[in-house]
């Protein structure tokens, strides 16, 4: 890879990765909650919000959400937190980052493609009710299938380690 | 059985336009029946035929995304989540397919499906595998399965009963069951596609479960167990319109999916710091063409 093909991919990337990944949503919180300097309940309470406080997200990770409220920045719990639903806005996007990265590329707030809305430009009912089988591009996907050996190594790249969780633990059989 | 006799009878006296004639309605009874028992005794190589050929189905309904990295990516994370899932000898395709409609699929017998349209959506390979793990657990609890054998006994006997017992009679003809399987498979995926089986909500405890049991799989499998969780806050800041194949409308509403979470995640808390990887997940779904 040249140097210049490099530059271009690592400045497509941080454009990509800094676009829509933080873009801020608007949320409230769903009651009285603590809003943490750290992600962990041990983490010290900047200000405690009464439930329905409009907060901005700024990251959605794991456990905890960071958040602005109210001017200050910091983390609550995840599921102290309701999310207005909304209906995206129909419309192609101009975006050189539309198409599988619209998401991340338009952030919330842009146009973006219809989903999950009247009319939309996805599998319908009928495409589903009148679908031929179409045996060429299952074995295509099939083909696609990855082995054990395979799934092992990707694991091992991005560090993922086998922990031993029964079923039970959630109170389950 | 009896049950289902007298239902379906009753459902024959109650059609306002049908004469009441005993011996069809008998004859309907029996079919259902038959339908119940082919289902109730389902064989892996069966239902992994029967799993094959609603995919092919879905597949004729809406294109492959076209970027194979993407599509070895999903298989690689969704293939490490079935190892650590109770069937991980099943032969597991997880298929990318191009379309805005948000959703994900579960197919008896080890494929599924999940849309561009919600891969795109998601933040990280922890929410990925989030969702994955969710579908791979309605494949090992079975729910699918149990949902046909719901329908053929329930308000679809009527349409498909009939179908399905045929199916089931001739998945026993002649003694050779490769072939009889696949006969079988075949017409009863076409039945359940035209009779819009999987635009219809499964029982909201299956989704429950599998969400729970999904989290236990990705826990497992060594990412974050909050994956799903962030999934499904991304879903609930959307409204499920008229999209009666999106997510909206055959899964149970997002906020109290992730009620019924909140309860659950405490008991896997402590391996909140496993890998999300964003960087990952980013690299591969934004550079997908």
């Amino acid at each position: 890879m040249s140097r210049m093909t490099l530059r271009l991919a690592t400045l497509f990337l941080g454009l990509f990765l800094a676009s829509g990944a933080w873009a801020q949503e608007q949320a409230f919180t769903n009651r009285s909650t603590e809003l943490k300097d750290i992600g962990s309940p041990s983490g010290k309470t900047l200000a405690s919000l009464p439930g329905d406080t409009p907060v901005k997200v700024i990251a959605r990770s794991g456990a905890w959400t960071k958040v602005e409220a109210n001017g200050q920045h910091g983390y609550v719990n995840v599921f102290h937190l309701r999310f207005p639903a909304t209906v995206e806005k129909s419309s192609s996007s101009s975006n050189p980052l539309s198409g599988i990265t619209g998401f991340f590329g338009g952030g919330r707030d842009q146009p973006k493609t219809t989903i999950a809305t009247t009319g939309i430009r996805g599998l319908s009912p009928e495409d589903l009710k009148n679908a031929s089988p179409d045996p060429a591009a299952l074995a295509k996907a099939q083909g696609y299938r990855s082995d054990k050996g395979s799934a092992e190594r990707f694991a091992k790249d991005g560090k993922l380690a086998t922990v031993s969780v029964d079923y039970s633990e959630g109170g389950r059989r | 059985m009896k049950r289902i006799l007298f239902a379906t009878l009753l459902f024959a006296c109650a059609s306002a336009n049908a004469q009441f004639d005993f011996g069809r309605a008998l004859d309907l009874g029996k079919k259902v029946m038959q339908a119940q028992e082919g289902m109730k005794d389902l064989t892996q190589d069966e239902e992994i035929a029967l799993g094959e050929q609603l995919t092919a189905g879905f597949l004729g309904a809406s294109p492959l995304h076209p970027d194979a990295n993407l599509q070895r990516y999903v298989n690689r994370v969704g293939k490490w989540l079935a190892l650590h899932s109770g069937r991980p000898d099943l032969p597991w395709t997880f298929a990318v397919i191009d379309t805005e409609t948000i959703n994900a699929f579960a197919m008896p017998g080890g494929n599924v499906i999940i849309s561009s349209g919600l891969l795109k959506r998601l933040s990280s390979e922890s929410e990925l595998a989030g969702v994955l793990a969710h579908e791979i657990a309605h494949v090992v609890k079975k729910h699918q399965v149990q949902a046909i054998q719901s329908a053929a006994k329930g308000d679809l006997a009527a349409s498909i009963g009939k179908d399905l017992a045929g199916d089931a009679i001739a998945r026993r003809g002649g003694g050779a069951l490769a072939q009889g399987a696949k006969t079988w498979a075949s017409g009863m995926a076409a039945d359940l596609l035209k009779d819009g089986f999987f635009l219809r909500p499964l029982d909201r405890s299956m989704e429950y479960e599998a969400d729970q049991l999904g989290v236990v799989i990705a826990t497992r499998a060594g990412y974050d167990p909050y994956g799903l969780v962030g999934a499904l806050e991304m879903l609930a800041q959307y409204k499920g319109g008229g999209d009666a194949a999106s997510v909206f409308s055959t899964h149970p509403p997002a906020p109290d999916r992730l009620g019924e979470l909140e309860k659950f995640l405490p008991t896997v808390e402590r391996y909140s710091g496993q890998p999300q990887l964003e960087g990952r997940f980013k690299q591969v779904v934004g550079n997908a063409k």
